[in-house]
């Protein structure tokens, strides 16, 4: 205490050798997790695909290539809720397509049984579907890893039981229906087109939500407890609360996919969350990759439109899909979205002497 | 007054007795070293106070607050944390990224710490990493992994640190470089509590040791006492026969 503290912020030791030789990746990692402000890059690219996604229609794309892109559009929303809770938090799920599930039947219930509309049944099918990602985490809280996507398997097979014995209830393997959106904002929503940008709003909403979500401290809290779980506790991070907390954001981002699809189809039928579809989003997240902002939007949209692209047939395309997943996980364990930035940064380091 | 007090601390596995019954108490203005052969339960009796494991029996009292058996992450948040002998870190973040989540948990109101590293690179300076801020935790030498690791702990801006074994596998100028970064911790109020084999660099750094074998503390002082003490001679020794 009475010593005179000298130089306070003396760094302690030798001074650190200049940083040797190493590979460029390791060099600029400090970037890979968007840590910090946006560059000139990143905010081309948001102009870019946002341009995208409002001219798509300009394109003339035709009423099928319009469905599949409204289809895309709301499984990317789902997709980002799941790329979220992996990409982030590190506990990966081949059951989501149930908590699309709970979100679309909420919303089918609320119309056909209290005759709710869209508008209001879209926060309750979003809090729903986060309550019951909530309470299907819970085991997680014990086991992990593939335990645990052993775990969202069984309750997606589960759901579909549920719901395919459920009578008046879910209407049975029939299912649904439910009604159409009507017209809000002065725009017609049986009309194509204004879907389209309903969901490409809540698509962008989305965006923002997972890009503010991942650079927040919140985020951060969230890697520390995938990258190593014991120091995560030891500097104080309450894993349990921040991994339930994970997976009902995950949820949220499903349940508004699932209303979002339940409206654009008019009819739900348990059919549509069972194991394959939710199989279908795993893969989309693999291949796209999770932890970069548009890594689930370009899963999605591979995913979607290749196959129809390509004219393959649906057995043909799921042979496709797991030869891709399985070159992806060999060749590019960061998924598409991180190759090409990867193939970016080579691109621009190339061009600086 | 000894801000940690433990009495009666017994840890089973199974049929093994880790911790026999240990009754301490660590001081948060000091430097206190235990040293004890492999096995003797040192790590143990870390990972009992800091919760990671739950006592058999006994109590751990902190600042006069029964901690025994609370979460890891809730002991930590009052101010006891520590660090972990396999030199741990979050390996796939930069190094930056590391030390902020740390730095988001510090608890405040602690004048002297916040001056020294009230912000991510003031800690990474602090332990002499500010050149290595955007490396992968992951891809670093095991010297500095042994760095972020303490800046990891001092980032929650504890009142009382438990070091495990900092210096082990670390080259003799690195092990000095680190100790003196330890030693100065108690001028900036944090106690320390130290476990480590090098009996040289123990008794110039500690005030107190204290000294386990099988679970159970055989001897406790001053360095100089505690070397001479006939039954730690024993146990590192040998008895004459």
């Amino acid at each position: 205490m009475k010593d005179s503290p000298s130089k306070p912020n003396a760094p302690i030791g030798p001074a650190q050798d200049a940083a040797p030789d190493r590979p460029e990746v390791v060099r600029r990692a400090g970037k890979t997790h968007h840590g910090g402000r946006s560059t000139l890059a990143e905010i081309v690219t948001a102009v870019v695909v946002a341009g995208f996604l409002v001219g798509f229609p300009s394109m003339n794309p035709g009423y099928r290539f319009l469905s599949l892109a409204i289809t895309t559009g709301f499984t990317a929303v789902a997709l980002y809720g799941l790329g979220f809770q992996f990409g982030q938090a590190g506990i990966m799920s081949v059951g989501h397509a149930a908590l699309m599930g709970i979100g679309a039947y909420t919303a089918g219930i609320l119309a056909g049984k209290l005759g709710i509309g869209f508008w209001v049944a879209l926060p309750c099918s979003a809090l729903v579907s986060a309550v019951v990602a909530g309470l299907v985490g819970l085991p997680s809280l014990r086991v992990s890893g593939q335990h645990y996507i052993i775990i969202t398997f069984c309750f997606c097979a589960l759901l579909n039981i549920a719901l395919t014995n459920g009578g008046q209830f879910t209407g049975g393997a029939t299912g649904l229906d439910v009604g159409s959106i009507g017209s809000a904002f002065g725009l017609n929503f049986n009309k194509l087109l204004n879907t389209y940008y309903l969901v490409v709003v809540v698509l962008i909403i989305c965006l923002l939500a997972t890009h503010l979500l991942v650079n927040s401290s919140y985020g951060r809290t969230l890697r520390a407890l995938r990258e190593n779980e014991t120091l995560a506790r030891a500097v104080g991070i309450n894993t349990n609360l921040h991994k339930i907390g994970a997976l009902m954001v995950s949820g949220a981002f499903a349940g508004v996919a699932g209303i979002l699809q339940a409206y654009y189809l008019r009819h739900i039928s348990p059919s549509l969350y069972g194991p394959f579809p939710s199989l279908y989003l795993a893969l989309m997240v693999m291949l796209g990759g999770s932890r970069l902002l548009y890594g689930p939007l370009a899963g999605a949209v591979i995913v979607s439109f290749l196959p129809e692209i390509l004219n393959l047939n649906p057995i043909d395309s799921r042979i496709a899909y797991g030869v891709a997943l399985l070159a992806v996980i060999l060749l590019l364990p960061g998924g598409v979205s991180a190759g090409c930035l990867n193939i970016y940064r080579w691109l621009t380091s190339k061009r600086r002497p | 007054m000894p801000a940690l007090e433990i009495s009666g601390l017994r840890k089973t596995f199974g049929g093994v007795i880790a911790l026999a019954g240990i009754d301490l108490s660590i001081e948060a203005d000091k430097i206190v070293g235990i040293i004890g052969p492999n096995g003797s339960g040192k790590t143990t009796l870390f990972n009992v106070i800091t919760g990671v494991h739950k006592p058999t029996s006994g109590r751990v009292m902190w600042q006069g607050k029964d901690i025994t058996g609370r979460p890891a992450y809730q002991i930590a948040r009052w101010g006891l944390v520590r660090t972990f002998q396999q030199a741990m870190s979050f390996p796939g973040l930069s190094v930056r990224e590391n030390v902020r989540i740390a730095c988001e948990r510090a608890r405040g109101d602690h004048e002297t710490t916040r001056a020294e590293w009230g912000s991510p690179d003031k800690l990474l300076h602090f332990v002499g990493l500010a050149d290595r801020g955007d490396e992968i935790a992951g891809a670093m030498p095991f010297g500095n992994l042994r760095r972020l690791g303490v800046a990891l702990a001092l980032g929650v801006n504890p009142s009382l640190l438990l070091l495990d074994e900092p210096a082990a596998g670390l080259s003799h100028s690195e092990a000095d470089d680190l100790m003196e970064l330890v030693f100065r911790l108690p001028k900036l109020g944090i106690g320390v509590c130290l476990i480590d084999h090098d009996m040289f660099l123990m008794s110039a750094l500690c005030e107190r040791l204290v000294v386990l074998n099988f679970g159970t503390k055989i001897a406790e002082g001053p360095p100089k006492l505690v070397l001479n003490d006939p039954k730690v001679r024993e146990v590192y020794l040998g008895s004459d026969l």
